[in-house]
């Protein structure tokens, strides 16, 4: 990849909303928990010993959902700039190559959601302070609730960009997302396979071991984005 | 002669279809090449193929002496191109957008403002792409393809969709930028009186296949005048002339035939006069190249 590239993605982005996605995904999640406990915070207190970390939970709920919507919405929002008049095939005419065009883009979506991921830190912990919980700061859990997911559905992000970039019809993409954001939902209520790759942002697996997810996140990830990369290397430019 | 493209039996298959077969094109330094073609003769896939958006079922590709496949990222450093379409961002300005592919050529900045001086959007410069009419969105793409000062300008049908002016106003452009810098350039066209006042060289390409290629003075010596005669009982006079060993033929109230010595002409004017025909015009007639260009096209489609 190179930087002259990134910073031309850059100013393709402006005037799209990225930036506003990137901070009100989130902003929604913390947002739905302040509902939640100036409501019933008395309630909510009741529920376990452990403020801070009853609190993260209930904030993580929410996480992997806008998560896996926000990497839908991104990668057809950050494909359609190119779709729209088919600038491919100027912007694969130019002296660059077919891979570090790729990378690009997915540097691009994954440092937006990276982003995402500090701020729904910052925001959680700004309003757990507010909140002035009992006992102290869980730094550790924190840190993992807000950034673990990120990792574990790295292969959602690398598969919609393979598919979004290499459709002639963008309703694949979007229904394959769709689908995937169907199935983050109803894995709240009933849990699938530990091989679905929409299951891993919710960090549950039959171990019980977060970390397992962030590992296989990230391989998998990797290997999606490579087999991603080559099928659009090797195929003819739209 | 230097070639600054060559390509041979270059092929594009699309499953059982074959869109480009065995294309030998060759385009010599500083010339303007008419890359002419009807619709879906293959003219796209070729540039395309050229560009290295597209790879080549068979045959090979040379820029520059260089090997596409090879060296295609140093070989695009010195093209510019616009295909098909105008691609632009609608949401970003003509200076916004320009910033995009200036980033990526890397260039100084003063390079924006110098084509879009060229081809004359300076006064747009900071208004939406969005809300161009076609021909300055053309004219935005032509921008685009002198970011890097090419060496050989690459443009499919650049005059597509324009109005007479504008299409004059490319024309021009074209004319200006090979004269000025001698830069090689190839434009596509499935009209040949578009490229006809400014290419210096022609390929005429049909169903994949490359019916013609050579100077445009050897294209124009394919429309030699034939004389056409208008004669009283013009039927008797066509068996007449027949039956003196000269190809002839009849159609829109003229005597086609091909063209002779001015001797040979006085000599049958006679010979008509001679057997009281009434002889009321005689013309030398130009075929007109786009009347051979439809022919060298139409010929192939019967085949």
């Amino acid at each position: 990849m190179n930087k002259e590239l990134l910073s031309s993605e850059l100013l393709k982005i402006k005037r799209k909303g990225f930036w506003l996605l990137t901070v009100l995904g989130p902003f929604g999640v913390v947002a739905l928990q302040m509902m939640n406990y100036a409501y019933r915070k008395e309630y909510l207190l009741k529920q376990s010993t452990n403020d801070w970390e009853y609190y993260i939970l209930n904030v993580s709920g929410f996480t992997p959902f806008a998560l896996v919507l926000g990497m839908v919405i991104l990668t057809s929002f950050l494909t359609s700039i190119e779709n729209e008049t088919n600038t491919w095939k100027k912007l694969i005419s130019l002296p660059v190559s077919k891979a570090s065009v790729y990378i690009t883009k997915f540097t691009l979506l994954a440092s937006l959601l990276f982003l995402s991921s500090v701020l729904l830190m910052l925001f959680t912990l700004l309003y757990g302070i507010f909140l002035d919980f009992n006992g102290e700061i869980l730094h550790v859990t924190l840190f993992q609730y807000s950034f673990y997911p990120y990792f574990a559905s790295l292969p959602v992000l690398a598969l919609q960009l393979w598919i979004s970039t290499v459709s002639k019809n963008q309703a694949v993409p979007i229904t394959i997302g769709v689908i995937g954001v169907i199935l983050v939902l109803t894995n709240s209520y009933s849990p699938f396979p530990d091989w679905i790759i929409w299951k891993w942002p919710s960090l549950m697996n039959q171990w019980d071991k977060p970390i397992i997810n962030v590992v296989l996140g990230i391989i998998v990830g990797c290997l999606i984005y490579i087999v991603g990369m080559l099928d659009f290397i090797r195929r003819d430019v739209k | 002669m230097e070639y600054v493209v060559e390509t041979k039996n270059l092929t594009k298959q699309f499953g059982e279809q074959k869109a480009v077969s065995s294309l030998n094109v060759t385009i010599p330094r500083g010339e303007i090449y008419g890359f002419l073609g009807p619709n879906g003769s293959g003219k796209t896939t070729t540039i395309r193929m050229l560009l290295g958006l597209m790879k080549p079922t068979s045959g090979t590709i040379h820029v520059f002496h260089k090997d596409l496949k090879k060296d295609r990222i140093h070989i695009l450093k010195r093209i510019g191109s616009l295909v098909e379409n105008p691609s632009y961002y609608p949401h970003l300005t003509a200076y916004e957008n320009l910033e995009v592919w200036r980033k990526i050529l890397g260039v100084p900045k003063e390079k924006i403002h110098e084509v879009l001086q060229i081809v004359q959007l300076s006064e747009v410069t900071n208004k939406k792409v969005k809300g161009f009419s076609l021909g300055m969105k053309q004219r935005l793409g032509i921008a685009a393809s002198l970011l890097n000062d090419p060496e050989l300008l690459i443009l499919d049908e650049p005059t597509n969709g324009l109005d007479p002016s504008g299409i004059i106003e490319i024309r021009n452009l074209m004319k200006q930028l090979a004269s000025e810098s001698g830069m090689t350039i190839l434009i596509s066209s499935h009209l040949l009186s578009e490229v006809e006042q400014i290419a210096t060289r022609v390929g005429i390409i049909s169903k994949g296949k490359m019916l013609f290629q050579d100077s445009m003075d050897k294209l124009r010596e394919l429309s030699k005048p034939n004389i056409a005669l208008r004669i009283s009982d013009a039927k008797k006079a066509l068996r007449f002339i027949v039956s003196k060993g000269i190809e002839a033929d009849y159609r829109d109230d003229h005597i086609f035939i091909p063209n002779h010595s001015d001797e040979d002409v006085a000599e049958l004017v006679q010979q008509l006069v001679y057997h009281n025909f009434l002889i009321y015009r005689v013309e030398g007639k130009k075929r007109s190249l786009e009347d051979i260009f439809l022919q060298i096209t139409q010929e192939e489609r019967l085949v």
